[in-house]
């Protein structure tokens, strides 16, 4: 029976072999539609890389704006040198220079 | 004289990679027979044909830089559609656990293994009872015993062990068997 059962499974392969599907309405203008299918994703991944380069975009904008803070820091040192400048005080001067200032 | 031989499919992908557009629509052109032919096992109707079809030369697309020529691109090709058909069962397989395998498949479970045969019906009996599988079995009669492959090439293409592919394709016939004689008692 088994044996028997075998063979008829063999014969349903057999039989489901010849049949081939028509896929010519499936493939119809298919290279079309594929191009266009392509070309969606290319375009998406253009966005999808924008996105993966947020966290480099945040970081350049965290140096430029600790740049820029710690510029304006030295800026604002200068005018305690200037402030002793024109009373020429060179003295209290080379004490800054040299450190000797409390 | 000018070189008027068709360029080889190393040629064309080259020239796919190159940015050539026409070219990969001809390597395409070219193999769709090929893939529409695998994937009209699997799918159901016009709609996951395509689905399929497109995944495949999307794949294809996506990963030309990985093809190295040793082999025919349809070989490597080959492994793709695989790999493609496959995942589309695992998803099917999720599908169709939410709704019912009955209903307007009911004359088909009547029908019967000769019956069939002599209807010409064949392959829409495989096709119902390889739904009542799991996507490794039907995967593995799909290229056993429809696309008759040797069991090295399926352990090529699937990246099983061979002796794994025998054992799975003969749990899969057995599997089918049962299904198909529960269906012959009726």
């Amino acid at each position: 029976m088994n044996d028997n059962f075998d063979q008829k499974l063999d014969a349903l392969f057999a039989a489901a072999r010849t049949s081939t599907p028509d896929t010519a309405r499936a493939e119809f203008a298919f290279e079309t539609r594929l191009a266009a299918r392509l070309r969606a994703e290319n375009s998406g991944s253009i966005f999808a890389w924008a996105w993966r380069l947020c966290p480099f975009f945040a970081a350049l904008a965290l140096a430029v704006g600790w740049w820029s803070h710690s510029t304006q820091r030295t800026e604002a040192v200068s005018p305690l040198v200037s402030e002793t400048a024109p009373a020429n005080d060179d003295q209290l001067l080379v004490a800054y220079m040299t450190g000797d200032h409390r | 004289m000018a070189d008027l031989a068709p360029p080889t499919d190393e040629a064309l992908v080259a020239a796919s990679m190159a940015g050539d557009e026409a070219a990969f629509a001809e390597l395409v052109s070219r193999h769709k027979r090929r893939v529409f032919a695998a994937a009209a096992r699997f799918a159901r109707d016009d709609h996951q044909l395509d689905d399929i079809a497109q995944e495949v030369f999307v794949r294809a697309f996506r990963h030309l830089g990985k093809f190295r020529g040793d082999a025919p691109f349809e070989h490597w090709l080959s492994r793709i559609i695989v790999s493609a058909c496959y995942d589309f069962l695992r998803k099917e397989r999720r599908v169709r656990e939410q709704v019912s395998l009955d209903g307007s498949e009911w004359d088909m479970r009547d029908a019967g293994i000769d019956a069939a045969i002599a209807a010409g019906r064949a392959r829409e009996l495989v096709h119902w009872a390889l739904a009542r599988l799991s996507p490794d079995e039907q995967l593995i009669i799909t290229l056993a015993e429809l696309e008759e492959r040797p069991m090295k090439e399926i352990a090529e293409l699937t990246g099983w062990s061979e002796s794994n592919v025998k054992v799975r394709a003969f749990r899969a016939r057995q599997n089918l068997k049962k299904i198909l004689e529960t269906t012959h008692e009726r």
